[in-house]
């Protein structure tokens, strides 16, 4: 039934995403050291204003009952408090997850429309030029890590001054009509996103063509070319849903390394998104920003897995089965 | 401590070496938390015998449930319920220290000689591998008893320091069978070990073990389905058929007057 | 053993940089310490055979840097005097030239440091981190995948079930997570060697899981079944049977963690969250690239960055001629068409 088996999959994903709230609560609240520490070190501030500071704001509570408030605050709407902001976390963790995903979609998209034609034509065209193309592409590709590879494209970006260098929008953006902000915002999203994408492409690339290589092996792409199938029309509309089924499992596991990615670009070009939010919540010691953080880029995770569960379940007849 | 083969004697046929009653195991399948799951009955309340300094034939059709019994006859696996005595002793009931002098006793050859030798062991590491483990001897008469056995079921010394994947399928069988052997067991349960042989080896090896077994205090138990190496090795025959024995006693008396059907079927089908 | 020819420029490639790295003494012209401050931001220095009167020189050499009065980081070539490469020079070095003429290969930072020394003794400090966070992560993979894959049932499934809470989280996220654990500015070095400890603590879990399937399946096989029959211990079967049939998944784990710890020390030092200054790393070399004026104006600060790439590409190369090499025989072949 399929109702039993998502709501399965979906109490897994609700015990995973909980685990992970825990093991990131735990893993920052080890961290020496927090917000108020540079006030400690100001001496026109008593040290019974801190305490009185921290006691309002739960710090000197035990860990457990710290964790308790968090998740109800979370259940609230809330998702704790922001000391460096001065406010609930929630706003600017939304805000700054709707940068990550302006960046990290698009992204994704163009890496996988890249991918899959890409990757059936140089497997169609086994052991000729699109091949190695093919080939060479990834292994390049798959050398230059992602920091190296954003900071060649910020650097290209200030020397020919074709591309602003960082951030997510100009500085009289606000005043802008409509059509110059999007020409701004698409302005300031190029090079990221082509950043986000050269890093994706390597490993779908090569998933795409090992998969179709593996399908056009087969007899029944021989059965249906013998029948006089046009070429086009064969890898298409019969190898590559054949071919699909790995791909789907790849899209799930790919966001763990689109996220990883994006944080590493965000923090080179200044993107305002979710992985900055966390490098400068830890640097300010902004204890439940930063956890909020990591719980929503697993969020993110879990999600992905489970729409690629259903999208599995749904396209492969076989999984129904069991 | 015993160590080693006692000359054939007095003991000899008076008592039983094994003995199984009311053996039964099912294999299931399930994950273990989950309540409903899947079995298979193996086992179905086998009892049996084997006498000191004697050969007793297990044959039955391929899935009848002989290798399993064999396995635990041997203790490499529980039975679910019944008992298997080992000279008078409870084989799964016994006391952590006295284990492994027992597992001493009984040893046990694979059907597939190939699976059951790691391969990448050299030929002398594998057949000197239970004496290691059961830290009997220091290191130069372990080597030497080692040798001595390889030699005894035909392989060059030469070949010892071999890996195990340079051997033929029969010379693995017969590195099996020589690993067997080094602990000088009581009780030598061989499933199939002889059926992949070529006629020659075949014939070396039972005359090997004919020999021991009338010079020694050895038994053994053959689970096989050729009934002509029954019949030629065996005192005693048991036929089993989906997981218990149907007819149980002395070979010549069991060939000539078969009582159950089943076995008849089995004569009938046998040429010679 | 025949290797294809990428492996063996591969091979030899991993094999030159580790060897610089290690005897960085001996092929830095500098200490990495030392700062000229007249020469923030100089250039690579140019090699000359000819000389100003087009005399050729058997012997290259350099002219001395000048710092232009007139601007920042501006300098040029004192033509007056010749200043020779010498080779093998006193300190055990094996390249330099007479003061006050310097030879900065890839130029230098803001306090006038040379590049190319900090990269070579930089180097030292990445390899160390990748490789001691992969032994971390390998070992704990091995012990807990190992206890997963033999023991079974519940212990398995608890073993397991935390290995998915951990793998949950995005890589960098949780690496970042774990950086908070320890103080913000981390010096010395040795210290800093510890952090990486905890991140390889943290990224047990996909060895172990592999390690654990590994387990799982060599477990059943009959020569452990026999092995038992003898009565062997679970600990005899783990060491001399089972564990060594893991040894090729722990060997390409390995190559896959090695490179990527180098590079998780690269990055969190770029973000300023690893190795602290003065001590010279791969990552806060790069560090300065985060300014735009260097970005803009000095661009042979971005050759340590172009420098890791054939590094990264030879680990990778060796890595999947491993797999290759490890699928078997029949897969060589097809490795030289992968590549």
């Amino acid at each position: 039934m399929p109702l039993n088996y998502l709501a399965r999959r979906l109490l897994n994903s609700a015990l995973l995403l909980f685990g992970a709230s825990v093991l990131t609560f735990l893993l920052v609240d080890l961290a020496p050291g927090e917000f108020f520490d540079e006030m400690r070190v100001n001496p026109r501030i008593s040290t019974s204003t801190i305490a009185s500071l921290r006691s309002e704001y739960g710090l000197n509570l035990p860990m457990p009952v710290r964790y308790w408030r968090w998740l109800r605050s979370v259940a609230k709407g809330d998702g704790g408090f922001s000391f460096a902001y001065d406010s609930p976390a929630a706003p600017i963790l939304w805000r700054r997850a709707q940068n990550t995903l302006l960046l990290t979609v698009p992204a994704t998209l163009l890496a996988w429309l890249i991918a899959i034609p890409f990757g059936v034509w140089s497997a169609a065209k086994s052991a000729r030029w699109p091949d190695a193309l093919a080939a060479i592409t990834i292994s390049t590709l798959l050398a230059i890590p992602e920091l190296i590879l954003a900071l060649l494209l910020l650097v290209f970006a200030v020397r020919t001054r074709l591309f602003p260098a960082g951030g997510a929008v100009s500085l009289d953006f606000s005043g802008m009509p409509l059509w110059s902000k999007s020409e701004d915002l698409a302005r300031h999203l190029f090079l990221p996103v082509l950043c986000l994408a050269a890093g994706l492409l390597p490993l779908l690339l090569s998933h795409v063509r090992a998969s179709m290589k593996e399908v056009l092996g087969s007899p029944f792409i021989g059965a249906a070319a013998a029948h006089g199938i046009s070429q086009r029309r064969l890898l298409f509309r019969h190898a590559l849903p054949a071919a699909a089924n790995p791909l789907i499992s790849l899209f799930g596991f790919s966001l763990g390394i689109l996220l990883s990615s994006s944080l590493i670009v965000e923090g080179v070009f200044g993107w305002p998104g979710l992985g900055q939010l966390l490098i400068e919540s830890i640097l300010q010691r902004d204890f439940y920003l930063a956890v909020d953080a990591v719980v929503l880029a697993a969020g993110f995770l879990i999600c992905g897995n489970l729409l690629a569960d259903v999208l599995l379940y749904w396209a492969d007849p076989r999984i129904r089965a069991t | 401590m015993e160590d080693g083969w006692q000359l054939a004697g007095q003991n000899c046929w008076s008592a039983a070496v094994l003995e199984a009653l009311h053996v039964s195991k099912s294999y299931t399948q399930g994950r273990w938390y989950s309540r409903k799951k899947f079995s298979i009955a193996a086992l179905n309340d086998v009892s049996l015998k084997i006498d000191t300094c004697s050969t007793l034939a297990l044959i039955g059709e391929s899935g009848a449930g002989k290798s399993t019994l064999g396995r635990c006859l041997s203790g490499l696996e529980t039975p679910d319920s019944g008992e298997v005595r080992f000279e008078g002793r409870n084989l799964f009931t016994l006391p952590p220290k006295d284990v492994r002098a027992i597992r001493r006793k009984i040893q046990f050859v694979f059907q597939d000689a190939a699976a059951a030798l790691n391969p990448r062991f050299s030929a002398c590491d594998a057949i000197e591998e239970p004496l290691l483990i059961q830290n009997m001897l220091p290191r130069k008469e372990r080597r030497r008893r080692t040798l001595e056995t390889m030699e005894q079921v035909g392989l060059s010394i030469q070949s010892a320091p071999r890996s195990i994947l340079e051997f033929s399928g029969g010379q693995r069988q017969r590195l099996a069978i020589a690993r067997a052997l080094v602990l000088k067991p009581r009780l030598l349960v061989l499933d199939e070990g002889l059926s992949s042989l070529d006629f020659d080896t075949q014939a070396r090896l039972t005359h090997l073990l004919l020999d021991l077994r009338v010079r020694f205090e050895l038994s053994y138990l053959f689970i096989t389905h050729d009934l002509r190496l029954a019949a030629r090795m065996a005192d005693h025959i048991a036929v089993m058929q989906r997981g218990a024995i149907v007819e149980c006693g002395k070979a010549d008396a069991l060939f000539a007057k078969p009582q159950h059907p089943y076995t008849q079927s089995l004569l009938q089908a046998t040429p010679g | 053993m025949a290797l294809p020819r990428q492996s063996k420029y591969a091979l030899a490639v991993l094999v030159l940089s580790h060897g610089m790295v290690l005897f960085a003494g001996f092929f830095s012209p500098y200490d990495p310490a030392v700062q000229n401050r007249e020469l923030p931001f100089a250039p690579p220095v140019r090699i000359h055979f000819f000389d100003s009167q087009n005399r050729l020189h058997i012997r290259p050499f350099v002219y001395r840097l000048v710092a232009s009065a007139a601007s920042y980081a501006h300098y040029e070539e004192d033509r007056s005097r010749l200043y020779p490469l010498r080779f093998f020079v006193a300190g055990g070095r094996l390249l330099g030239v007479d003061n006050p003429a310097k030879i900065f290969l890839i130029g230098t930072d803001a306090y006038g440091r040379d590049q190319f020394s900090r990269f070579l003794y930089g180097g030292r400090i990445s390899l160390l981190a990748g490789l001691c966070a992969t032994a971390v992560s390998l070992g704990l993979g091995i012990i807990l995948g190992a206890v997963a894959g033999f023991y079974g049932r519940w212990l398995d499934e608890l073993i397991m079930r935390t290995a998915e809470i951990f793998l949950v989280l995005p890589s960098l996220y949780l690496l970042f997570a774990v950086r908070a654990v320890l103080p913000l500015h981390i010096a010395p070095s040795g210290v800093f060697l510890l952090l990486m400890a905890v991140i390889g603590a943290v990224g047990w879990a996909r060895p172990a899981r592999l390690i654990r399937g590994v387990i799982l399946s060599a477990k059943e096989r009959d020569f452990v079944l026999a092995a038992r029959g003898f009565g062997a211990s679970d600990l005899y079967l783990l060491r001399r049977h089972i564990l060594p049939q893991a040894s090729s998944v722990v060997l390409s784990q390995a190559a896959v963690l090695i490179p990527a710890y180098i590079l998780a020390e690269v990055i969190l030092s770029f973000f300023g969250l690893g190795v602290a200054e003065p001590s010279a790393s791969w990552g806060n070399l790069l560090a300065s690239l985060r300014q735009y004026n260097v970005l803009e104006s000095y661009w042979w600060m971005l050759l340590p960055a172009l420098a890791l790439i054939p590094v990264f590409l030879a680990y990778n190369t060796v890595l999947s001629y491993y797999k290759c090499y490890s699928a078997g025989p029949a897969r060589q072949t097809e490795f030289d068409k992968v590549l």
